[in-house]
């Protein structure tokens, strides 16, 4: 019994993943082919040079012709800052509108969500000349900075998950005298790693992907990001969809260990769980 | 006020030195240009409300603010239930779990350019998989679900859900976590089955996480439109367009950056209100443990 | 003696510190360009242009389109243009009007030679008439639109290849043979033909019915009745003869694909296609170009077809207005290599694309000189300030005029209706750009 409820659960893993997988390895299989192959009424998902030493090509010519291990390294700076210090600043305010009292704060509380829904599209330009006027222009601090101390997101989030912690917990650290840091530092974080990890690997993620910013802000080509990179794949007239899905590959492998990093965070902060197999 | 005076300040001065740094300023500007002309390369020149004036007549504004309204209505709901039902699939301590959380977190990460070509490929009548399929079901006709103008929209929506499910179980994974197991094992003594402990235990004390998810996919599905480009590019006429798209293209093809402003404020005032909606019905539905 | 002596020291002298004043002021242009893709041939040109320019330095930044027009429009807004830059007609009219661009008229009346280039494409970027204004940019390639064929499918139909004298009948006599459809409830195997609403699309059909879309002064949507002509053959096509596919039909595949991959017997767009069909298409995939027919109303002389031009245009608050058309005409001129261009592209310098290089006689479709014989001609455009909003182009390629088309081709409404839509939707949009009539 137990082991055929067992297997149906691998199962219906397993058809859900299938869903979930195609376009990626649709992704991968096309870095392997050659421009002329992308093309093709009946796709194959096997690429002519597989297994043959023409296979790596793309991805030779992406790493050394269009060198972009350095865009890679520029956003894995970017998105690793701006996300640890997502982590720092959204921890702490979420702490504060999640368990504090203060005059203000829910006005302030629905600031930072407006700030949400502004779409960039329309702040960018004036967000550049206040760049400009920083002296920023062309350095990642456009990228890194505002990320890093307004994160309505993580703030929210956190926010969510404080409040879900039971008074029972916080009445029994004052009792026992600890100031206001430690019951944060001491009490709270520690219960919270889910939440850091959720948080950081969409940090990351949203960092990593933005273009807007990086188009406006970056003009140094050995400062330029991996999503710009990309972009050298498309022309006016065309796009080379070999190397844009080789340097995509490329530029989704960094997303994938940080997601496996965050991992155990999940395992061991696992208190219980809904279903049991 | 266990935590005094000052502590709260402190705890979110990062946040509030960012909040007027960056972002109070570039809004308010944003407001002022949407009160104007400007195609961004000279300067902006006054003109009032004529922009929302344009905004209220333009018969394709309201075309696409019902696409918005259809799209959040329905994207919504679906990525919460596609989340909770992943994040409860891979909440377990079953061998080789992580791997089945990985691949259902890949329709995120991967380049939506390859998303977009993949399920145009699937979806396309000439050369597409689904069409073929139900073609040998006997089933001829099979509608053109990204270009006829019935189906654009919702086949977008399907595929958004489709790509952003993996994100909310994350977070719906991180919710679920922090509910002690205690409160289970007391309903399992109680001789609880599945679908009672899911519907009285694990709901409800998800309550919190499910409110901040239902803001954020709300406010995300007002923001997202990198697949709408990679599939429809609004199309056909329109049909597909919502919001966020089309603030995009005013903002940065047709450099109309005053309308787009106002677009993107009168769609601010919609989603403020039915977030501040959310916001005083919350104490209806979510509960915290204490 | 000793006086020539003196004047010969006083001019080293003078020579001396000339080249030292030179040397020492080494000039830094910035170039934007738009086609990554090209970016490697552009540096390798430019490498050569500051070989010949020692004092020139040029810093040169390639970005994609999307990338590329909110990145110089945010350096305009600041004062930071480059001082030298890509321009598109759709954009010109916007950045001219705004005095943006530099005047570069007298310096194209001083220094060119205007045998050499081919002349009628210059008017595009002239402003604010087409005809009789000043130079605000200058191309360095254009396009024009030609029927593509396939050249297996006419010989297996046992039809001959379209020829200048080709009518709209003609046409649609070829179409019908090379349609393929087996089962009428699915979509046909083979399309003789295919369009949608894209301006490539209509507009050269238009204009080959000596058909207008816009009134005289280009300020007002204005269709004419041999417009309407030209779009109601189009849409029959689709809706009663079946030969080409409805929008619905190919949505989701990338519409330049479908010709090369053998869907569609003919197409008609941009002569730079050639490029993208010898790289998407099979080693033995064979095709020609021709003339897009003459439609039924055309008045003889009157038959032109648009020229689509890329130019490069100096910023007007550059500091280095000489080095930069300097650099500018090197960029236009023969110095330029053939690969720098799409096979179909053709570079403003005659002498280049009258080159064996260019024509490239070897390879399908071996009548490249078409293309030259339309570059002759005079150039028909339908831009105008706020063009992206009324036409409907790339991301936008789904509403205005394209998208109205669009449904006259999936059978949604007839032309009649969409014409109405267009005139209404789009004057709404140009009186924003002219109040004046």
């Amino acid at each position: 019994m137990r082991v055929a409820r067992k297997a149906l659960l691998y199962l219906l893993l397993c058809l859900v993943g299938l869903s979930t997988v195609f376009p990626f390895l649709w992704m991968v299989s096309t870095s392997f082919k050659t421009m002329n192959e992308v093309f093709s009424i009946r796709p194959n998902f096997i690429p002519r040079n597989l297994f043959t030493d023409k296979m790596w090509d793309n991805y030779q010519t992406i790493l050394v012709k269009h060198n972009f291990l350095r865009y890679v390294q520029n956003s894995l700076f970017v998105a690793t800052t701006a996300a640890f210090g997502q982590l720092v600043a959204c921890s702490l305010s979420g702490f504060a509108f999640a368990r504090m009292k203060f005059a203000g704060k829910e006005i302030l509380f629905g600031m930072l969500l407006a700030t949400l829904m502004i779409p960039v599209e329309v702040t960018i330009i004036p967000e550049y000349l206040i760049m400009l006027k920083l002296g920023w222009y062309n350095t990642f601090l456009p990228l890194i900075v505002p990320s890093m101390l307004v994160g309505s997101f993580g703030t929210f989030l956190f926010r969510s998950f404080f409040e879900n912690i039971p008074t029972t917990l916080e009445d029994a650290a004052f009792i026992d005298g600890v100031n206001s840091w430690q019951m944060f530092y001491k009490i709270f974080l520690p219960n919270a790693k889910p939440a850091i990890a959720s948080l950081f690997i969409i940090a990351f993620m949203n960092n990593w992907n933005d273009l807007l910013r990086p188009v406006i802000y970056l003009d140094s080509e050995h400062l330029w990001t991996a999503t710009m990179g990309l972009m050298q794949f498309k022309g006016n007239y065309g796009t080379q969809w070999h190397l844009l899905l080789t340097g995509s590959v490329i530029s989704v492998i960094p997303l994938i260990a940080v997601y496996i990093a965050m991992q155990r965070y999940f395992v061991e902060g696992m208190l219980g769980s809904g279903m049991k197999g | 006020m266990r935590y005094g005076r000052v502590a709260p300040w402190l705890f979110v001065l990062p946040t509030i030195v960012g909040l007027a740094l960056f972002r109070i300023g570039p809004i308010v500007a944003a407001f002022l240009v949407s009160f104007t002309r400007w195609n961004v390369i000279s300067s902006p020149q006054w003109q009032g409300l004529a922009n929302y004036r344009e905004l209220m007549s333009s018969e394709i504004f309201w075309r696409v603010l019902k696409n918005t309204v259809v799209f959040s209505v329905t994207y919504v709901p679906g990525v919460m239930v596609c989340g909770l039902f992943l994040a409860i699939l891979v909440n377990t301590k079953l061998k080789g779990i992580t791997f089945f959380r990985g691949l259902y977190y890949l329709p995120v990460i991967t380049s939506t350019v390859a998303i977009g070509v993949v399920w145009s490929w699937i979806l396309s009548p000439r050369f597409g998989a689904l069409p073929r399929i139900l073609n040998n079901l006997g089933v001829m006709n099979v509608p053109s679900f990204l270009g006829d103008s019935r189906y654009a929209l919702l086949t977008l929506v399907v595929v958004y859900i489709w790509k952003m499910s993996g994100y909310h179980m994350i977070l719906f994974l991180a919710g679920l976590q922090n509910i002690p197991e205690v409160y289970y094992e007391a309903a399992k003594i109680d001789g609880a089955t599945p679908w009672q402990l899911l519907r009285h235990v694990t709901l409800p004390l998800l309550s919190t996480t499910t409110f901040f998810i239902m803001i954020i996919a709300l406010i995300q599905s007002l923001q997202t439109f990198d697949l709408t480009f990679a599939m429809t590019e609004g199309g056909p006429n329109n049909a597909s367009a919502t919001l966020s798209f089309f603030t995009y293209v005013n903002a940065f093809v047709h450099f109309r950056m005053g309308y787009a402003a106002s677009m993107a404020f009168v769609l601010f005032l919609i989603v403020g209100s039915i977030t501040l909606a959310n916001f005083w019905a919350r104490k209806y539905w979510v509960s915290t443990l204490d | 003696m000793k006086r020539v002596s003196l004047m010969i020291l006083v001019v080293l002298l003078v020579a001396t510190l000339a080249a030292v004043a030179g040397a020492q002021e080494t000039i830094t242009l910035r170039y934007f360009m738009w086609d990554p893709i090209f970016a490697d041939m552009e540096r390798a040109l430019i490498d050569e242009f500051e070989a010949q320019n020692p004092h020139i330095k040029v810093e040169m930044t390639a970005m994609d389109p999307s990338s590329y027009w909110p990145r110089i429009s945010a350096m305009a807004t600041a004062g930071e243009l480059p001082d030298v830059f890509n321009m598109s007609t759709g954009y010109f009219e916007q950045w001219a009007q705004d005095g943006l661009l530099l005047n570069i008229q007298e310096l194209v009346n001083r220094d060119l030679n205007i045998e050499d280039y081919f002349v009628e494409v210059f008017s595009e970027n002239r402003y604010p008439d087409k005809q009789t204004g000043d130079m605000y940019a200058i191309p360095y390639a254009w396009v024009t639109p030609v029927l593509f064929y396939n050249k297996d499918m006419f010989d297996e139909a046992g039809l001959s290849y379209p020829s200048d004298d080709w009518t709209w009948d003609d046409f649609l006599e070829a179409a019908k043979k090379l349609t393929i459809q087996s089962d009428p409830r699915l979509p046909a195997e083979r399309y003789g033909f295919f369009w949608y609403g894209r301006y490539a699309h209509v507009e050269p059909w238009v204009y080959a019915n000596s058909g207008r879309i816009l009134n005289e002064e280009k300020t007002r949507i204005q269709f004419d009745e041999r417009a309407r002509e030209a779009l109601q053959f189009l849409s029959d096509l689709t809706n009663v003869h079946k030969v080409s596919p409805p929008y619905k039909e190919i949505v989701g595949i990338s519409q330049d694909d479908l010709f090369p991959l053998r869907q569609v017997a003919m197409w008609v767009d941009g002569s730079w296609n050639i490029e993208n069909i010898r790289q998407k298409a099979d080693p033995d995939f064979r095709f020609g170009i021709a003339r897009v027919p003459k439609g039924p109303s055309a008045i003889p002389g009157d038959d032109t077809t648009y020229f689509w031009p890329d130019a490069i245009a100096i910023s007007a608050t550059t500091q280095h207005k000489e080095a930069a058309w300097e650099l500018v005409k090197f960029l236009i001129g023969e110095n330029r290599p053939i690969e720098s261009y799409m096979a179909g592209k053709v570079p403003i310098h005659k002498g280049l694309a009258h080159s064996e290089e260019w024509l490239q006689a070897g390879k399908d479709p071996d009548n490249m000189q078409l293309i030259l014989e339309q570059g002759e001609g005079t150039g028909r455009t339908t831009f105008t300030l706020g063009w992206s909003e009324w036409r409907g182009y790339a991301a936008t390629g789904s509403s205005g005029m394209n998208g109205e088309l669009d449904k006259v081709s999936n059978g949604e409404q007839s032309v009649d209706e969409a014409i109405k839509a267009i005139t209404e939707y789009g004057n709404s949009v140009l009186t924003r750009y002219y109040p004046e009539e």
